[in-house]
């Protein structure tokens, strides 16, 4: 049985006017799609119900502790992040941790799979290896970090004092906290790229590359000219579903700093959960998090249009 | 079974037989020591049956939300007793300490009927008062139908009592006359010094009495891989509740100005000033290196593994730290300590492990039996003695002969320390809805002047602004 | 396949091992941590010489916990059982809801499919903490606070756009050629899609659930705040070695060695699905 690669078409465009013949004849079965899809949806709809009650709590002056002055304030949650310094190091600090983290995991992930790309027991060995960080539970793996960077007991600490660096001090200052945080992100998450970048690799044609080496190209430059747009709609996936995580990242920031040094650390999540089940307030707690999902829905959209786009492109060409 | 145990239990308790010559002959018939305080808690708890209806809720079930804590294995190591003297049945949800006060909050803020009484902290209960989710206990004490004749609630230490009472107004006095008692004392923690006594032997240093002696002997102790003063540093009101804020009082300086109802920060004086840069001093310069993510857990391993010398943290943290399968255990002891020279007795902060009432349980009374059992003199006296349930928050059991010889043989200086600091200890904070925002950031602006972001007056004053901004906008400045 | 020269070969090896390294060493780190009591865990300096025990698993096996405070009970085992529930259910209920969409929304232009697909991804992008909290007030109101079911329904909204699009990939990638000659046969729809679309996307659709069910595993907030202690998953689970006598290293690294185990298993049975499955490798022939 035999079946081909998108990219493949490219090469036999009967393949697709043969299907789009054979698809018209299933006129009568129009309803079949919707059958298909909306149980789906109609499972998850109901996530609308406290999605939206969130939106109204966002619009309102809600403290548990203080509930005789709960008020409908409209956007006064929202309008008073603009003069809250406090939000607008959130703001940064955020995008700053999903910019480093899908960025270099991207980088680190795409160069793992490159060099595992060739089938073989060992490389395939490996690379379930490597999930082992992907395995384990953020919040637990932050656990370990604490204890592998305490000063006292810490290997990290232990094996950097021994090359020389005895006063790294990792999450606890505010110059090493950031790095300290996007390396376990580092740790649990490449792998995570990796697999599926890796996957992309290895569902490649053969045919373009061995018509670049016939020609002469270098092998850099096929990896330029062929490799990464081929591989595009995979990175795109890859880096959509690390960044939906990255930017709402909690619990390996919570439980290496809370936030901290300073406010350092203050990202979306933290600043938010703080609000909430620490000063019970509801009202600033949502606006934040309302801001942190516009953010996710604005950076989604246009991941999504340009991975619609490339697939249809890679159709059209057909 | 244990019949003949029984009854010397019940020759105990008729005052036939003293307690030293009681556990003798438990001893002689092979029962350990929590077993044999078990049963004579069996026996207590029958002799307690005959002047009240405990019977009264036989056939209910009380469920009960812990934290995984000493505290809650002394009460189910005990929970038969209550069973068998009440006929109740208790069911209990434990939940790891790291995430209890978020499964407290989420459970109490969606309206969930589950639970009909909880483990809280004093603090917890500022928020969960005003918001409706449980109940002033005043109505159970107070009611002779509800409450056995031996609960002794005058028992109680006044300081620690006091400090679950609150009228609810935003800065109104702990434990005043129109206060709601909001939850019971079960156990608490006072914050003073627990040292590595070898260390200051060796190094020839006393236990300092001060504040300026505690940052030159910290300095002098810091050397060989060994830092000098552990306390907490994270990003979080828990740094700033225990020695912090305990040798803060110790100056007489307050969180905040109450100003007839009108509240506003009180952190930006002189003395306070002072105060912070010495304390901020003793942490740059013999704090841990990784101070800032020190919480409850790193303060205790270090002050155990003898990686610091001196601890300003809460007393039982201490006491735990010197157990077994600690390297420095057995080897630590205990100081009282006012930061303040001028002071003429120390002022701790205190936590207070407390039980409330869920206003949404389903049967109050039948709650209420269990609560007058679990913060009763007997079970106080059992888990003091039996458990590690320290500290104790009733006066009979801290003059229970048996339990301070416990303490004092392998706890040295640890009841001295009590007995000194109690009549100052309390908590010293002013009770309002926003005091987890504005510790919180008290700690956030700590971490700062540590590492030098911001001088000690300058973030002060930047903190002291904040803080009215907040207490402005929650309408309490 | 071109030349491959010498040094780039011996640069490859290198630059692996540096990565098998960077990633495995804390793995290796936390299972010799497993092996150790708290007191030559927190050894200064750290060492790897040290005399193995296995009370740390002993502990969390049987349930008993003893240490210089107290006697713990714990219950493992049963947050291990409740992790497996959960992840093994809503995977599979999102497999059942995702892959049929995904079929559509890959062979299907219809009115409003792309607005589907996207509504359901976009599930996605709420933060947790935003639905969870009014979810919960809601949970209690019509009766699934504290089930497996409402748990079940909350883990399947985490794992079901991740198989719906990564399943969709599958589906467009594989010619439909094979599935119209297969109708023209005389097969109904239903057959074609159970006997020729889901086989040849199988392992595509193999690895999305791995990969799904890994993310619902390490899920920690989601039955912290909507169930009771005895519904609690690993993650939680493992917390409960943090107690205010002290952080017992030695057995959080043992429940982190075995709550990694599982997934490893599944991982290591499905291997060539997972990495092959993923690159439609066993398709290609």
């Amino acid at each position: 049985m035999r079946a081909y690669p998108l990219t493949y078409k490219k090469l036999t465009p009967v393949s697709t006017t043969a299907s789009k013949r054979k698809r018209s004849g299933f006129i009568s079965r129009a309803a079949l799609p919707y059958v298909l899809s909306l149980p789906a949806l109609l499972v998850c709809i109901g996530i609308l119900i406290p999605f939206f009650t969130a939106v109204f709590y966002s619009l309102q002056r809600y403290r548990l502790s203080q509930p005789w002055a709960r008020e409908m304030n409209w956007g006064e949650n929202y309008l008073n992040f603009l003069t809250d310094p406090g939000f607008w190091a959130t703001l940064e600090v955020s995008l700053l941790y999903a910019v480093l983290t899908v960025g270099l995991e991207l980088l680190l992930g795409l160069a793992i799979a490159l060099l595992l790309q060739r089938r073989s027991r060992v490389n395939n060995f490996v690379s379930i290896m490597l999930l082992m960080p992907l395995m384990t539970a953020p919040a637990l793996a932050a656990l370990m970090f604490k204890l592998m960077t305490n000063q006292g007991f810490g290997i990290l600490s232990y094996l950097l004092a021994l090359v020389g660096v005895d006063d790294f001090r990792w999450g606890s200052s505010p110059d090493t906290a950031l790095f300290t945080v996007v390396l376990v992100d580092i740790w649990v998450y490449t792998p995570f790229i990796m697999i599926l970048l890796l996957a992309g690799l290895r569902s490649l044609p053969t045919q373009p590359f061995e018509a670049a080496a016939l020609d002469g190209v270098p092998r850099i430059q096929q990896f330029f000219r062929i490799t990464l747009p081929m591989l595009t709609p995979y990175i795109l996936t890859a880096a959509l579903f690390r960044l939906l995580e990255s930017i709402q990242q909690f619990d390996i920031i919570y439980a290496m700093t809370q936030g901290g040094p300073g406010d350092t650390l203050t990202v979306f999540q933290v600043e938010a959960y703080l609000n909430f089940f620490q000063s019970t307030n509801v009202g600033r707690s949502a606006a934040l998090l309302m801001i942190l999902w516009a953010i996710t829905f604005f950076i989604s959209n246009i991941f999504i249009k340009n991975w619609l786009r490339l697939r249809e492109r890679a159709r059209g060409e057909a | 079974m244990y019949d003949k145990e029984k009854s010397l239990a019940k020759d105990f308790l008729d005052g036939k037989l003293s307690r030293r010559e009681l556990i003798k002959r438990f001893g002689a018939m092979g029962l350990t020591a929590s077993s044999a305080g078990v049963l004579l808690n069996m026996q207590a708890s029958n002799a307690l049956a005959a002047d009240f209806d405990w019977k009264k809720h036989s056939g209910k079930t009380v469920k009960l939300l812990l934290n995984k804590h000493p505290y809650t294995d002394a009460m189910i190591a005990n929970l038969d007793n209550f069973k068998a003297l009440t006929g109740m049945d208790v069911e209990y949800d434990i939940f790891p300490e790291d995430v209890y006060f978020d499964k407290v909050t989420a459970a109490l803020s969606s309206g969930s009927s589950e639970y009909d009484a909880f483990m809280t902290g004093a603090y917890m209960t500022w928020t969960y008062g005003p918001a409706g989710w449980i109940e002033d206990l005043n109505e159970w004490i107070e009611d002779p139908e509800k409450t056995n004749p031996n609960y002794a609630w005058d028992d109680m230490l006044e300081g620690v009592k006091s400090s679950c009472a609150w009228n609810g107004k935003p800065g109104g006095e702990l434990g005043s006359a129109d206060a709601k008692q909001w939850c019971i004392p079960w156990g608490y923690e006072q914050n003073n010094l627990s040292y590595n006594a070898g260390m200051l032997d060796a190094a020839g240093i006393a236990v300092p009495t001060n504040i300026d002696e505690l940052g030159e002997a910290a300095a002098a102790l810091t050397k060989d891989g060994v830092y000098g003063l552990g306390v907490r540093g994270s990003r979080s009101w828990a740094t700033i509740h225990p020695g912090f804020l305990s040798g803060y009082a110790n100056f007489g300086e307050k969180d905040l100005n109450n100003d007839g109802g009108k509240l506003s920060a009180a952190m930006n004086t002189d003395v306070s000033k002072d105060y912070h840069s010495k304390w901020v001093k003793m942490i740059q310069d013999s704090g841990a290196k990784d101070w800032a993510t020190h919480t409850w857990y790193q303060v205790g391993t270090d002050l155990g593994a003898g990686k610091s010398a001196i601890i300003y943290d809460a007393d039982i943290l201490g006491y735990f730290m010197n157990g077994d399968g600690n390297a420095m255990g057995g080897k630590l002891a205990y100081a009282p300590f006012a930061a303040n020279p001028e002071a003429s007795a120390p002022t701790p902060n205190i936590w207070i492990w407390s039980m409330a009432m869920a206003k949404a349980s389903k049967d109050k009374d039948a709650t209420w039996q269990f609560l007058q059992w679990a913060t009763g003199p007997e079970h106080g006296l059992f888990g003091a003695t039996k458990m590690d349930f320290v500290n104790p928050v009733r006066k009979s059991v801290w003059a229970d002969e048996m339990f301070r010889e416990r303490l004092n043989s392998s706890y040295p200086g640890y009841v001295e320390m009590h007995d000194v600091s109690a009549p100052g200890a309390k908590i010293h904070f002013t009770a309002q809805p926003l005091f987890f925002d504005l510790t919180t950031e008290w700690a956030s602006t700590l971490q700062k002047m540590v590492a030098n972001e911001v001088p000690v007056d300058e973030g002060l004053d930047q903190l002291a602004e904040s803080v009215n901004v907040q207490l402005k906008d929650a309408g309490l400045g | 396949m071109q030349h491959v020269s010498l040094i780039e070969r011996l640069l490859r090896g290198v630059a692996l091992i540096l990565v098998v390294v960077f990633f495995m060493f804390p793995i290796v780190w936390i299972v010799l941590m497993s092996f150790q009591t708290n007191e030559t865990i927190l050894r200064v300096p750290p060492s790897f010489i040290f005399e193995p025990t296995i009370s740390n698993y002993k502990a969390l096996i049987t349930g008993k916990l003893e240490t210089s405070a107290a006697s713990l009970e714990i219950n493992f085992l049963r947050n291990l059982g409740n992790s497996v529930l959960l992840s093994v259910g809503s995977v599979a209920l999102a497999l059942l809801l995702g892959v049929p969409a995904a079929y559509a929304f890959a062979r299907h232009k219809f009115k409003g499919s792309e607005d589907i697909a996207f509504t359901l991804l976009s599930f996605r992008f709420a933060p947790p903490l935003l639905v969870l909290l009014p979810l919960s007030l809601y949970f209690q109101k019509i009766g699934l606070a504290d089930t497996y079911i409402g748990l079940i329904w909350v883990y399947q909204l985490i794992c079901l756009p991740l198989i719906l699009w990564i399943v969709r990939g599958y589906f467009e990638d594989i010619s439909p050629d094979i599935e119209n000659a297969y109708r023209i046969a005389g097969h109904s729809w239903f057959s074609t899609f159970r006997k020729i679309a889901l086989p040849l996307a199988g392992p595509g659709i193999a690895a999305a659930g791995l990969l799904a069910f890994i993310f619902a595993w390490n899920n920690f907030i989601f039955a912290l705040v909507l169930a009771s202690a005895d519904k609690q998953p690993v993650t939680v689970g493992a917390l409960a070695f943090v107690t205010a006598s002290g952080i017992q290293y030695g057995q959080i690294a043992a429940a982190i060695v075995l709550s990694i185990a599982p997934t490893l298993a599944l991982a290591l049975y499905a291997q060539r699905y997972l990495v092959e499955g993923l690159s439609l490798g066993a398709v290609k022939g």
